[in-house]
């Protein structure tokens, strides 16, 4: 049945038990059809004027004057139904704006997706999770016909939507650099002229760029502003700075970046990372650099693949399970 | 068939005389005491985007009989500098953000149908109606 | 989170401090009073961020965006009062190569 059609027997019978006994068991009747009423989209002018017309029939010797003051109630509220009914309509507007941004995400997920790959003597592991829908950290692995493998790690200055854009572009420019053997610099120096001619001015991208050859173990690399990782030398048991010097993509067109190597022994570890896991806002500051690398330590013994994980939800549960930045998070190990 | 008249809108006493003609055609007419309502805050919102935006125009209140049903239509008509982007103005949370009342989509709402035509520097039309049920 | 940025203009030196947090959210305030003024031709900015707390790699890209509009207009572009972490970001990213930051004498007294 309609609810038009029985609220007028139904509030007339709350308001003659109200009037009769003034029990809160009526006033509780009296909420739970203000419940209902809303439901249905009843506006609260349309309740002053049953309200008054209810009273008149139940009431009929009532002064006019209090009758009156009712007419001042309705004008009031009708502004108020408004107002309720433009709250709704926005409501679903932002419901509406939100799905379009899940599918978004998801959009961005397939184009900027990335396979971990496969490699005899190396373990690897990667986790890239955004802070809100649309994630301004990317990670690309290239395995080539010389089976060196290739992870570059980037972050886009900005965060939400523009970041996203911004990468897409750094993805389709590195797919397209030419195929022949370029060391990590002169593939920054490419991105570095494609970023630079094409983005926002006030957009920038940071960049590190690792290549390992498993046959003779060698890590070369090279950084464009990046937060620097970690190298851990498993013969010493100690973790370093996996620092390279080298200028943000986006600012200057002739900017050189050179090459820098690492030879990688057994058991040791490349770590890279965006500035979202060093930017871990907790209750007492940021996260030092040292607490991260304790992290690590103590899933040392794990695969790759568990240690960025379990690093990522102690972090999410220092900083209450909210996220300030995308964060990245990437192991490549050399099996013992 | 209708039969129309008109309140020249120059300063906020002329809003008050909108709205009691808009109150007696819709009582003469047979609406209930909140479309009553509903009729005069809408024209009181256009007689209101004259005073303020156009200085100058008028609020014309006609009675339509379509078969036999009957119905109000206001119409507001202004020679104001215009509205440049009529999307924006019909956007929720545009003008009452600003404090600036219901605005157009309120009227909308309180009406059953509306018409806005504007060309900027040459002022706006706005036709709205609402029919008895 | 609160901004505020203070300019103080002379005829030979554009003086702007900055105090509070810079990241998404006061960054475009940031912007839009720091663009125009580096628009004009041969500004000399200096920026204090002395009183500035935090930083996030998106308050770097407005002082990237500024410098390089300064430059594009042959001004000078200076930034001082960088408190540790911050002259670390600008080291990272390679930016106090070419952005002249806290290069007031050491050991000066302000």
């Amino acid at each position: 049945m309609d609810f038009r059609d029985v609220m007028e027997p139904k509030y007339r019978e709350l308001l003659e038990n109200y009037i009769k006994d003034q029990s809160e068991q009526a006033l509780y009747a009296g909420q739970k059809f203000s419940r209902k009423s809303i439901e249905h989209k009843i506006s609260p002018e349309e309740i002053v004027s049953l309200h008054k017309s209810l009273l008149m029939q139940m009431q009929p010797d009532l002064p006019e004057n209090v009758l009156y003051s009712f007419d001042i109630l309705l004008e009031v509220m009708i502004g108020y139904g408004l107002a309720y009914r433009e709250h709704q309509s926005l409501r679903h507007k932002q419901e509406e704006l939100r799905s379009e941004m899940e599918i978004a995400a998801n959009v961005q997920q397939t184009l900027l997706g990335t396979k971990i790959p496969e490699v005899d003597g190396l373990d690897i592991g990667a986790i890239s999770v955004p802070a809100k829908h649309m994630n301004g950290d990317y990670f690309h692995f290239v395995q080539d016909e010389n089976n060196c493998i290739s992870v570059a790690i980037a972050d886009v200055i900005g965060k939400g939507i523009p970041a996203a854009l911004c990468m897409s572009m750094i993805k389709y420019a590195m797919d397209s650099l030419p195929e022949n053997r370029m060391g990590p610099g002169s593939i920054l120096e490419n991105l570095n002229r494609i970023v630079e001619q094409n983005v926002d001015p006030s957009m920038f991208i940071t960049m590190f760029y690792g290549m390992f050859n498993p046959e003779n173990n060698l890590l070369s690399y090279a950084s464009a502003g990046h937060e620097p990782g970690f190298y851990y030398d498993a013969a010493k048991k100690e973790f370093t700075e996996l620092s390279a010097k080298g200028l943000l993509l986006g600012v200057e067109k002739r900017t050189k970046y050179s090459n820098y190597h690492k030879e990688v022994h057994p058991g040791d570890m490349i770590i890279l990372l965006s500035d979202g896991v060093t930017e871990c806002r907790t209750d007492d500051g940021f996260i030092e650099r040292e607490i991260l690398i304790d992290y690590i330590y103590k899933y040392i013994h794990l695969s790759a693949q568990d240690i960025v994980n379990k690093v990522f939800k102690d972090l999410e549960k220092l900083q209450h399970f909210q996220l300030r930045d995308d964060f990245t998070l990437i192991i490549l190990k050399r099996k013992v | 068939m209708s039969i129309q008249s008109c309140v020249t809108i120059i300063n906020e006493w002329d809003i008050v005389a909108a709205r009691q003609l808009g109150r007696n055609v819709a009582k003469e007419l047979g609406f209930g005491t909140v479309d009553q309502a509903r009729i005069t805050t809408a024209i009181s919102e256009l007689a209101r985007n004259i005073y303020l935006y156009a200085g100058k125009g008028q609020i014309c209140i006609d009675k339509l009989f379509d078969g036999g049903k009957p119905g109000v239509k206001i119409s507001a008509i202004d020679s104001g500098p215009g509205i440049s982007d009529i999307r924006q103005v019909m956007e929720d949370g545009y003008s009452t953000s600003g404090g600036l009342g219901a605005g157009l989509p309120g009227v909308k709402r309180l009406m059953d149908q509306f018409e806005i035509e504007s060309i900027p520097g040459d002022g706006t039309k706005i036709k709205a109606t609402k029919w008895l049920r | 989170m609160n901004l505020s940025i203070n300019i103080k203009e002379t005829d030979i030196l554009l003086e702007i401090s900055v105090e509070g947090e810079i990241d998404a959210y006061t960054a475009p305030q940031l912007r839009e009073r720091l663009f125009p003024l580096s628009e004009k031709n041969g500004v000399n900015m200096e920026i204090n961020l002395s009183g500035v707390s935090y930083m996030d790699s998106t308050g770097l890209g407005v002082f990237v965006g500024v410098f390089k509009n300064v430059k594009a207009n042959n001004g000078q572009f200076k930034i001082n009062g960088l408190s540790g972490r911050l002259q670390r970001l600008f080291e990272i990213t390679g930016l106090s190569d070419i952005i002249d930051v806290n290069s007031q004498i050491e050991g000066e007294v302000k």
